[in-house]
Parts: structure tokens; C-alpha cells; sequence
């Protein structure tokens, strides 16, 4: 699985770092990034999570 | 209470049975359209979920200049009659009540002062921060505690969110307690008020000292936060002005520290009257977060705010003309039933409470979101801890079957003017 942002949508809500830290942060300016854009297999449920909760539908996963 | 057949005759803006409850009116105008002019001050509401994302994410047509102020006193020139009214906003913004303030400004302006501001708290500098966050909570419940009962609003949630923004923009120790000092002893800012006073500019203070430090630190960069502020460029580069750091720095109290004590003081109350939701969050405290979320989308500590519209357009099918002013009412909605099934009921368990509008959507989404999310969790975290049951008090709020609340008199802001809680301590409390 893979993730990926659309840095024009984020607006930093955070909410998919709040969900997995372990796949997305935030930059210093504040905006979410992928850390590990092949998502480890522990993870995908949590990213699909993060993806299907981010207010600007700004994650997608594939 | 008002029926829903004559909630036209309700001032939104100035009735006191509406800041009590805004709720039954808010669903009657979105029972009526989700986009709907209410004939008092010839507000746009938008209450719907779908419209209210489609006019906060396009600030190409919905200009944020009257964002705070909405129609008291509105726009100084009349603006019916034109088919673009960009040129008198550019001519006129300057006029406009908090003018200089983040949640006024338009792109592109707006998209560099903002992104000062996520540089001051972005995720390295809350993770930095949230073990001092534990901290300050508990030497503030310390004295809350101590006396066994008290109001949770001036007792806890102001002084411990005061205390964490100070923390994070790093004011320095030897100021921390004057700078509290002289926060807490300012007027409270008049924005939104239903009884129409209007302060300027309520924080001069911050402002004043902020400009301060950063001149300090430009002249003599120390080892600390503030000099991280002093020296943040924009993006393209260029040194914004020291009235450009102070400003966005006072943003950060002003949009930040008011809402978070509201949101605080709304889980408490919901906590305290509820024992089995506070069974539940107390055994099962992995659900505290999504029990915050339900709380934003319930009591949005923001009911709503404004845009102008510059260009004719269409929300959800209705002809909005240009110069329009529209009242985006994210409290609205969070209930709409077209979105969130059985709006009305509190569901710490809900699915898809994290879609709620309290932080707003698009350019303007509030950037201390995970900031508030943190200040909340770690506040609501603490006193569980501390304390083995929560409750009402029933002296100051009267028996469970006929409580008494009192609400902020603003058309802005959603909370509660105290909240009086009596609590059983735990008898070793968990440090």
C-alpha cells in the first residue's frame, strides 16, 4: 500500500497524524507529510483511516 | 420556547433565548433552506454541511474581510448594485474591525501571515511541549483541587490554556507570571457581542509586548522560542515586519486561548452530568479523543463566521448576489441530519464525529487544531486521574432536573460563562 498527500488540499487539520504518527507528520510548516510512503502492512488499516477522516481529501491510498 | 413557525421573528444576532439555546432555531432555518436570509440583518445563514464546505474552501468568491464582525457595523459603502465588489473590499478592508488580524485576510496575503503562525506550532514544538502541558495542568488542578469544588472556567481551563500558550511562543520564565497576570486582567474582548459594545482591539497588551521581544531578539538572538519567532521568514524569503510577528503571536491567544477554554469547560460539563459517560471515559480512556471530537461537532465553541461574497454565485441551488454577507454556521452544520444521523444525540462512539466544522474547513481552518486537541486531552486526562467522580454543582446550577446554565451573550463564541463542579479526589493522586 502506498499514501500519498496532495500538499494544494492539506490544510494542517493534523487528524492524520493523530491517527498514525508511525506513517504521516507534520511539516514545521504544519502541514501533514508521508514518512514512509510504502505503509508497512501493521499500518494500513490506520491509514486508510487517516485517509477516509482527512477534511480535505487530501490523502489517497492504492 | 419558540415553535419553528415563528422562529423568522427571532434575532439571531441579539436574542437572549437563542444564546441559551441556539440549536432549535439553527435547525428550523435549516429545516426552511440550509441557505436561508434571515430579515434582521440581512444575513445570509448558511447552515448546511455541504454548503457551508463549499463556500469556506472557494475564498476566491467568499472574502473573509468582515469574517469576525458580520454585519455590526458591516461594510462601510453599500455594495448592492455591483457585479464584482472586489475593488471597494481592497478599497474599504482597511476600515473593517480587526482588519490586521489573520481570520480578516484574503489570499495571498493571508497564506503568508498563516503560514507564520503554523511555524509556531507545528508538531515538533507540541511534542516539545505537551510533557510541560502534563505538567502545567497539574500545578494548576493543584490549587484547583485543593478546595474540593469550584468553577472549572476560571479555576482550570483559562489559566492552564494561558499558561500553555505562553509556554509554546516560549515567553521567557522571569515574564511568565506578569505576562498571565496582565492577560487575565485584560477586558475580555467584545467580539460578537449580542448586547452590540465592540472593542477594537482587545489585545493591545500582547501585542505590546510581543513587538517587544522581537525587537530584543532581532538585536540580540538568544537560545529560545521567541528568537525562532523573531527570525521566521516568509516563504519567499523576505523579513516580515516586527508588527507582523506580534500580530500573528496575539493571534494565537486571541483565536486560540478563549475557544480551548470553551471546548474544556463543554467536555466537563458533559462529563460531570453523565455517569456513565464518565464511567466510560474513565475505564476505557482510549476513547477520549473521539469523546472530544462529538463534543467539537455538538458545542462548537465557534458557532459560526462571515464571509462576503465578491462575485455573484450559487450555494446549494440559492442565488447568492454580489456583496452578499454570509454567516457560515459550523455549529449549524455539525447538526445537519444530511451528514450526521440522529444529529441531535451526543455519540462519544460516533463514526464520523472528526468530520465536524468546529475548526473551520479550507485557507482559514484554524491552525492550533492539534494544539486544542492536545490542550483537551491532557486537561480532561489530569482530572480523571485526580479524582475518582465528577459533578455538578447543584448549588450553583441547580438540581439534575432543572439545571441552570449561562452562555456567553455572542453570536460568535459557544460557551459556558462557569461551569461549577464538585469532585471526589483520588486518594493518591497518579503523577
Amino acid at each position: 500500500m502506498k499514501a500519498v498527500i496532495d500538499t494544494d488540499r492539506c490544510r494542517g487539520h493534523g487528524i492524520c497524524w493523530s491517527i498514525c504518527p508511525e506513517v504521516f507528520d507534520l511539516t514545521d510548516d504544519g502541514y501533514a507529510e508521508v514518512l514512509t510512503p510504502e505503509v508497512p502492512t501493521a499500518y494500513e488499516a490506520q491509514v486508510r483511516e487517516a485517509a477516509g477522516s482527512c477534511p480535505e481529501h487530501a490523502i489517497t491510498v492504492n | 420556547m419558540h415553535t419553528v413557525k415563528d422562529f423568522e421573528a427571532i434575532d439571531f444576532f441579539q436574542d437572549d433565548e437563542v444564546v441559551a439555546d441556539p440549536y432549535p432555531y439553527l435547525a428550523a432555518l435549516r429545516g426552511k433552506c440550509p441557505v436561508q436570509r434571515e430579515n434582521h440583518h440581512d444575513v445570509t445563514m448558511v447552515t448546511g454541511y455541504d454548503e457551508a464546505i463549499q463556500v469556506l474552501n472557494d475564498s476566491d468568491t467568499y472574502s473573509s474581510c468582515l469574517s469576525v464582525t458580520g454585519p455590526f457595523p458591516g461594510f462601510p459603502v453599500p455594495l448592492d448594485g455591483d457585479v464584482d465588489v472586489s475593488a471597494l473590499i481592497e478599497q474599504y478592508r482597511d476600515q473593517l474591525p480587526m482588519s490586521d488580524q489573520l481570520p480578516t485576510l484574503d489570499p495571498p496575503m493571508h497564506t503568508d501571515h498563516r503560514g507564520l503562525l503554523m511555524r509556531m506550532i507545528t508538531p515538533r514544538r507540541l511534542k516539545e511541549n505537551e510533557a510541560s502541558m502534563w505538567h502545567l495542568a497539574d500545578a494548576q488542578l493543584d490549587v484547583y483541587l485543593a478546595a474540593g469544588e469550584g468553577d472549572f472556567i476560571s479555576g482550570f481551563a483559562g489559566p492552564f490554556t494561558l499558561r500553555v500558550i505562553a509556554d509554546l511562543l516560549g515567553v521567557p520564565d522571569e515574564d511568565r507570571n506578569s505576562f498571565v497576570e496582565g492577560l487575565e486582567h485584560q477586558p475580555r474582548g467584545g467580539v460578537g457581542s449580542t448586547d452590540g459594545e465592540m472593542a477594537y482591539s482587545p489585545l493591545e497588551y500582547l501585542y505590546g509586548q510581543f513587538s517587544a521581544y522581537v525587537e530584543e531578539r532581532r538585536r540580540e538572538p538568544r537560545e529560545d522560542v521567541i528568537t525562532g519567532l523573531a527570525l521566521a521568514k516568509f516563504s519567499d524569503g523576505s523579513t516580515p515586519d516586527v508588527a507582523d510577528v506580534a500580530r500573528v503571536a496575539t493571534n494565537l491567544f486571541a483565536a486560540g486561548q478563549e475557544t480551548t477554554v470553551r471546548l474544556l469547560s463543554n467536555a466537563l460539563k458533559l462529563i460531570a452530568e453523565d455517569p456513565d459517560l464518565q464511567h466510560l471515559l474513565r475505564t476505557e480512556r482510549d476513547r477520549i479523543p473521539n469523546f472530544i471530537e462529538e463534543t467539537l461537532r455538538t458545542e462548537s465553541p465557534i458557532k459560526g463566521d462571515f464571509r462576503l461574497s465578491r462575485v455573484a454565485s450559487t450555494v446549494g441551488g440559492v442565488d447568492i448576489p454580489a456583496g452578499t454577507t454570509l454567516m457560515v454556521l459550523n455549529g449549524a452544520a455539525n447538526r445537519d441530519p444530511r451528514h450526521f444521523e440522529d444529529p441531535e444525540t451526543f455519540d462519544p462512539a460516533r463514526a464520523n464525529a472528526r468530520h465536524h466544522l468546529a475548526f473551520g474547513r479550507g485557507p482559514h481552518t484554524c491552525p492550533g487544531a492539534p494544539l486544542a486537541r492536545a490542550e483537551a486531552r491532557v486537561g480532561i486526562e489530569r482530572i480523571l486521574d485526580r479524582t475518582t467522580d465528577i459533578r455538578i454543582s447543584e448549588s450553583v446550577h441547580g438540581p439534575a432536573e432543572a439545571r441552570n446554565y449561562r452562555y456567553l451573550p455572542t453570536y460568535i463564541l459557544r460557551g459556558l460563562t462557569h461551569l461549577n463542579l464538585e469532585f471526589t479526589l483520588a486518594e493518591e493522586p497518579a503523577r
